[in-house]
């Protein structure tokens, strides 16, 4: 079932790196790439470092903290020392606000 | 006006009647020339031992061990390889693991939190690319930082016949000529292929100087008069057919020896060793620590080896004591002590009976061990002694004051061969500052 959520206004988003949103007290991650927006948890799953302070390259994320990846569209870990898959969530942009899909 | 008498260099020392049959104490007391063998024997031209496979065995799988002074990280990456890896930050320099042994995919040094692969190559840095702040970017390592560049020092490794080697020299030869042709054919016989099992450690430090270990085991003489358990319970007998070998450097020795029965203990041991403290009616409260069964592997040409007790120079003794095996790593700290670790080890299609006899007569070792206690001890009173009059000397004039293999034990010519070699490479000029290896 459904549950969208309104988390962030369109126009705060820039490109190169991500900004924090708490919707119900979780942490995650918005990104925009190209015009698209991607969103994941925002802890990574390798050390204690948040994604959203890290490095958009192309369509993946870089951690500030070992500079292991994650793809944004998918979640996979692409560069050690990632290897366990972050969490995506799905994303919706309606009227200059971003809505996630928080299940 | 007097004139001051030159001071003597620190590498003056003086050997009696110029060979190796009487050793100055001050081998054994000086810091200075200490920090000299490190750096020649345990840092450069020389394989240490840091391990055995089969305590690594899934990829992951680390332990910590020691070569020479230097703490270094044994690992299992995760294609089954193995590496041998500084445990030194690339970054500050600490000493980050502080585990003996464990299983993870990477290393992280808690300061900073660097992170390694088991490989010692760096993954991360945190704050590589600087900080966020207000729509900027602070700080960050240089544009040129390349972590290609600040890997962990990674170390040379050899394995043979699950045993692990390493050397922070790339350029030493290879283990098989370290060790040469005499002394491999011992090394294969004990690690002959068959996949190791580890039955447990011992760990111990001996108030001595590290060189003393080595020499007691290329010393024949004293086992049969020191270690009064052996003579009053037949494992040793001054008498019993062997042979002591060495590599062409007489810096390796193999103590080899065949008890002349193979059944338990006769009270004949006395009549051929006088030692005063033998004591006919003593016996063995449970005989089982002497139930003693030959093993196919033993074998060796015509000979059936009840005991080969092997010295790799410096770092470490490779045991085989009856049904008893196991390794004895040499890890100095300073010129006045060391680490003594045993690994008992058995092999992988052993039966529980001959694990529970490799157990039994491991209690004959290791610091407490009924044999083994004494070593530590008289180790301990020599240092004593040499810190006291370090202008003095020992005598090693057993069996003449010559080098050369024999075939008995009445000689101390091992290690009249190994301070030979000690010489050798001691005595040696400086080596230039640019041909200075600097791992």
């Amino acid at each position: 079932m459904s549950n969208w959520t309104d988390v962030a206004a369109e126009a705060d988003l820039f490109e190169g790196a991500g900004i924090p949103v708490a919707p119900g007290g979780r942490d995650i991650a918005l990104f925009a790439v190209d015009g698209e927006v991607f969103a994941t948890d925002n802890l990574c799953t390798h050390g204690h470092a948040r994604l959203c302070d890290g490095f958009v390259e192309g369509h993946e994320i870089e951690c500030p903290h070992h500079q292991g990846r994650f793809d944004l569209r998918t979640g996979d870990a692409t560069l050690a020392p990632c290897t366990e898959p972050i969490k995506i969530w799905p994303v919706k942009v309606e009227g200059g606000r971003v809505f996630l899909d928080l299940g | 006006m007097t004139t001051e008498a030159p001071i003597a260099s620190p590498d003056a020392l003086h050997w009696e009647l110029g060979g190796t049959s009487r050793i100055p104490f001050a081998v054994y007391t000086d810091q200075q020339r200490h920090q000299r063998e490190l750096e020649r024997f345990f840092y450069k031209g020389h394989w240490c031992y840091v391990g055995l496979e089969a305590e690594i065995p899934n990829a992951g799988d680390f332990k910590r061990s020691v070569v020479g002074e230097r703490s270094v990280i044994m690992t299992r990456a995760a294609d089954g390889a193995i590496h041998v890896v500084e445990n030194v930050c690339a970054h500050r320099g600490m000493r980050f693991c502080r585990k003996r042994h464990g299983n993870q995919t990477e290393f992280v040094c808690p300061y900073h939190q660097w992170s390694y692969a088991p490989n010692g190559d760096l993954q991360g840095v945190p704050f590589r690319r600087g900080v966020r702040q207000d729509g900027k970017v602070n700080g960050g390592m240089p544009a040129d930082f390349n972590p290609k560049d600040h890997a962990l020092t990674k170390l040379k490794v050899a394995v043979r016949g699950g045993v692990v080697f390493a050397s922070f020299d790339h350029e030493v030869e290879s283990l098989e000529d370290y060790l040469g042709p005499t002394i491999l054919q011992y090394f294969d016989r004990l690690f002959n292929g068959r996949k190791l099992t580890i039955l447990g450690y011992n760990r111990q430090r001996i108030p001595g100087n590290w060189k003393l270990m080595q020499e007691n085991i290329k010393d024949p003489y004293h086992p049969g008069l020191l270690h009064t358990w052996f003579v009053t319970f037949g494992l040793w007998r001054a008498d019993n057919k062997s042979e002591l070998r060495m590599d062409a450097h007489h810096r390796h020795a193999a103590m080899v020896s065949t008890r002349g029965s193979m059944g338990q203990a006769s009270g004949q041991a006395a009549q051929v060793t006088q030692v005063s403290s033998f004591k006919a009616a003593m016996e063995l409260e449970d005989k089982r620590f002497l139930d003693i069964v030959p093993e196919p592997w033993w074998q060796l040409g015509e000979q059936m080896p009840t005991a080969v007790m092997t010295t790799l120079f410096p770092s470490v003794i490779f045991q085989q004591q009856v049904n008893s095996v196991s390794t004895r790593h040499i890890q100095p700290d300073g010129h006045g002590a060391f680490d003594f670790v045993w690994t008992h080890f058995g092999f992988e299609d052993d039966t529980a009976e001959m694990t529970e006899r490799r157990l039994r007569q491991a209690n004959l070792f290791g610091p407490a061990g009924f044999v083994s206690a004494d070593d530590g001890e008289v180790i301990e009173f020599s240092q004593q002694a040499f810190e006291s009059k370090p202008q003095h000397r020992t005598l090693a004039e057993l069996g003449g004051r010559e080098v050369g293999e024999t075939d008995h034990m009445v000689t101390e010519t091992l290690i009249r061969g190994m301070y030979e070699y000690w010489r050798k490479v001691m005595e040696a000029p400086e080596p230039s500052v640019a041909k200075e290896v600097s791992p």
